[in-house]
């Protein structure tokens, strides 16, 4: 089967007064009915190639690679074709519900929003859509809930609206991005249980980038670990949390409270100026000379893993 | 993009018009033909002795337009100033100290609000004697409400925020916090208030020296048209008399207020890159 | 020489109504003693950041006292209140807010040290100290607030806090705006500065893993009471 979105080689730098190299020739592949969490730290990338993938990337970004979606290059296209498509085949799913839900509409209204914009049907077959969806997400009768304002609703449940929303058109592929911060634990619970309802018809594919480790491992299959830029190791869900390979996603992994709050030491290099050699090298507690000199490739392990590292090869 | 480019560009137009402006309030006797006090014959057509030709005392229609430039932007600048710092004085106070002192004094500002402002002053104008001294003052006094509302809301804003509530923790003095803390952050918001508000006060100025309740003493832009008016410069057909202080009081104005509106824009669009 | 609520309340005035009140919490009690950490749980909106401010002195009770070294606060002399208002400090959550943007790392360290009258020549050496306890270099000091990472906000904040030598502090959700391996880094700091220097803190986290690593103590509001552990 074809993948439902296929990213070769995608580099993303912003030029200001220095070049920010955010994104640097990150590849991957997903198909329909899987969750890939993107993890890593604050400025590591990962919103910013769910922003390259929307199209969404303000104008002093200089995008290359490949983003094929559904055999076609989003790049390539023209802004206007990627508008028709944005919302309806690809939607996203942003953190803080309380600002991506405009609150003086009602949650009926802003459900139905996008089978108005795309043309998808009358405003009735809107609403009987929204009611619809509602109902099929376990919130019944979904009368109660359409006619509500956002300020009259949790975080957690505005942000199952918001997916709601973003999923009406039974888009092929959602990027939610950190869909879970800020919420309560309990809250965090309800939004995991709907993403994983979306891809459970095998066709929807979900790119979910997030910071939170426990989120990625109760519901992706696959994690691509990012650091500084690149894609330092991409593996089964149960496989890497098992074995992590690489060394920074091991110190992720140590710096959980599971494991007692271990830190990595120091801090990531500047995306302005990276270091020539392994980007982790420095922090890295078995680092040898190969390290700071020569750039890893990401390479195939044993078990099917990736990973960008000399030593684990 | 586009946008943002014209942007750019009315606002180097506008700085370049208000700096034209400085310079006629700065420099007017470099600048001016004639001195101020110099006469020729009376009611002259254009030429090339008097550009924009004479008034009825005979005095060149360009060097008072250029001496005129200087009452125009003294005004609508010290009031402008005195009204931003009434409003930051009384917002910051109230905003930061909140509670009963907060609602006394925006109890205070609202009536201030409603107050009608032209039919106040112009019946002060009347009563007082007229001079360019009295029109800074109510001006000024009058004009302060909306800046203050505006410094309020941010201030109750700021005052939130971890550094300002460190700051309190730490024991700094509350005086030291709205002046070192609050002001430099909420300062741009104020800037373009200052600028609308000078736009304001130079158009009552000239509408208040063209009711003839100007400092009679200096001819103003809004005094220039009132006696083009009534010394028969309207009769007369005498466009070249009143058409151009018009055009200077509107040019002026346009300039500063498109500067405010820039200052506005700016705002909005920084972003932040992290 | 502790630092204590004792039945203390607050509540906010609801709308425009006279008599119409949200209370946040009620008839709260507790005690954190020297050099040891106080957990508070509790899910957001419970009051326990309002619990925090009030007992650093940053807003005032509804009803009840917060005690510091025995003495009502609300009853202290000048000079008393001021010794009290430099050993209470409160570290807050967001790490981007911690700075006034407008200023330098360097001079938002220095008007604290003129603040307790600390001679400019001896300035510099007070404060490449506490860098040095913070775990950060001098360089940082020429920037501005936001040419740095959130973590290392979190330990200038930290730092500058220092500079009082304080006895307690609030530490109100000091991590949660940052990542895992940086939440790491900042808790070991946490414990490292606390055990050399002997500071009592009050711990607010809605994360019970950090509040469990962090505390001896561990208490959870729930409807506006305070449940403390193993005291029910």
């Amino acid at each position: 089967m074809n993948p439902v979105l296929e990213i070769d080689a995608l580099s993303v730098t912003f030029c200001g007064k220095q070049a920010v190299h955010a994104v640097d020739r990150v590849s991957f592949s997903l198909g329909g009915g899987e969750i890939l969490a993107l993890v890593g730290e604050t400025g590591c990338g990962k919103s910013v190639i769910a922003h390259a993938v929307m199209g969404l990337l303000p104008g002093e970004a200089q995008v290359s690679g490949r983003i094929v979606f559904k055999g076609r290059d989003l790049l390539a296209l023209s802004e206007r074709e990627r508008s028709a498509m944005r919302g309806k085949d690809c939607a996203i799913v942003f953190q803080d519900p309380s600002r991506a839900l405009n609150p003086v509409h009602r949650i009926g209204r802003q459900i139905a929003e996008p089978v108005l914009i795309h043309g998808a049907g009358s405003r009735e077959e809107a609403h009987r859509r929204a009611a619809a969806l509602l109902e099929r997400m376990g919130l019944s009768p979904p009368g109660n809930y359409l006619p509500l304002y956002p300020c009259q609703s949790s975080g957690g449940m505005n942000q199952r609206f918001l997916i709601a929303a973003s999923t009406i058109l039974d888009p092929s592929l959602v990027i939610a991005d950190e869909p879970t911060k800020g919420l309560d634990p309990g809250r965090v619970r309800e939004v995991e249980d709907e993403l994983v309802r979306l891809t459970g018809g095998g066709r929807t594919a979900l790119l979910l980038i997030t910071h939170d480790l426990a989120v990625a491992r109760r519901i992706a299959d696959r994690i691509a670990v990012m650091y500084a830029g690149e894609i330092v190791e991409l593996a089964e869900n149960d496989a890497f949390f098992d074995r992590p390979s690489h060394p920074y996603s091991r110190g992720l992994l140590q710096s959980l409270p599971e494991h007692g709050f271990v830190p990595i030491p120091g801090s990531s290099p500047s995306p302005v100026s990276p270091p020539p050699g392994c980007r982790f090298q420095a922090r890295c507690r078995d680092g040898k000379a190969v390290c700071g000199g020569q750039h890893p490739d990401l390479v195939s392990a044993a078990d099917g893993r990736m990973v960008r590292c000399w030593q684990c090869r | 993009m586009r946008a943002m480019d014209a942007l750019k560009s009315t606002n180097r137009g506008a700085m370049a018009l208000l700096a034209v402006f400085l310079c006629m309030a700065a420099f007017p006797s470099l600048i001016a033909p004639y001195g101020p006090s110099e006469r020729s014959m009376p009611y002259q057509a254009p030429g090339p002795e008097h550009i924009l030709g004479t008034t009825n005392m005979g005095n060149d229609i360009l060097s008072e337009l250029i001496y005129g430039a200087r009452i125009s932007l003294l005004v609508g600048f010290a009031s402008a100033l005195l009204a931003t710092g009434i409003g930051l004085a009384v917002g910051l106070t109230a905003g930061y100290f909140r509670g009963a002192l907060d609602e006394v004094l925006m109890a205070f500002t609202d009536v201030v609000l409603i107050i009608p402002k032209i039919p106040l002053i112009i019946i002060l104008a009347a009563f007082l004697r007229p001079g360019v001294g009295i029109l800074i003052l109510v001006l000024g006094a009058l004009s302060w409400e909306s800046i203050a509302r505006v410094v309020r809301s941010k201030t109750l804003q700021v005052r939130e925020t971890g550094f300002v509530m460190s700051a309190r923790c730490m024991g700094f003095p509350p005086l030291r916090i709205m002046a070192s803390d609050i002001v430099p952050n909420i300062i741009h918001v104020v800037l373009p208030k200052f600028m609308l508000a000078t736009a304001a006060a130079m158009i009552s100025e000239a509408s208040l020296s063209f009711l003839g309740l100007g400092d009679p003493s200096m001819e103003s832009w809004g005094a220039m048209v009132s006696s083009a008016f009534t010394k028969g410069g309207f009769i007369r057909e005498m466009w070249w008399w009143y058409l151009p202080p018009g055009i200077c009081i509107t040019l002026c104005v346009l300039s500063v207020a498109a500067i405010g509106f820039a200052f506005e824009e700016g705002e909005g669009t920084t972003v932040r890159v992290e | 020489m502790s630092l204590s609520a004792d039945r203390l309340a607050r509540a906010y005035r609801n709308g425009f109504l006279p008599g119409s009140r949200r209370t946040v919490f009620r008839d709260l009690s507790l005690t954190i003693r020297p050099g040891e950490t106080f957990g508070l749980m509790g899910n957001s909106g419970a009051g326990k950041s309002t619990l925090g401010r009030v007992i650093a002195g940053l807003e005032p009770p509804t009803a009840g006292r917060v005690c510091f070294h025995g003495r009502d606060t609300a009853l202290m002399n000048r000079s008393e209140y001021r010794a009290f208002r430099r050993s209470v400090q409160v570290m807050f959550q967001d790490p981007s807010a911690a700075f006034n943007p407008k200023k330098t790392i360097g001079t938002s360290y220095m008007e604290v040290l003129d603040l307790i009258g600390t001679p400019r020549p001896a300035q510099k050496a007070v404060i490449a100290g506490i860098l040095e306890s913070v775990g950060l270099s001098g360089e940082l000091l020429g920037r501005y607030p936001h040419q740095i990472s959130g973590g290392q906000s979190q330990r200038l904040a930290l730092g500058r806090i220092l500079l009082l030598d304080p006895e307690y502090i609030v530490l109100d959700e000091p991590t949660s705006a940052l990542d895992v391996s940086v939440q790491a880094q900042i808790l070991h700091l946490l414990k490292e500065l606390q055990s050399e220097r002997g500071i009592g803190y009050l711990f607010i986290s809605h994360d019970e893993a950090v509040v469990r690593f962090m505390a001896s103590r561990v208490g959870r509001i729930e409807d506006g009471r305070l449940v403390i552990e193993g005291e029910a």
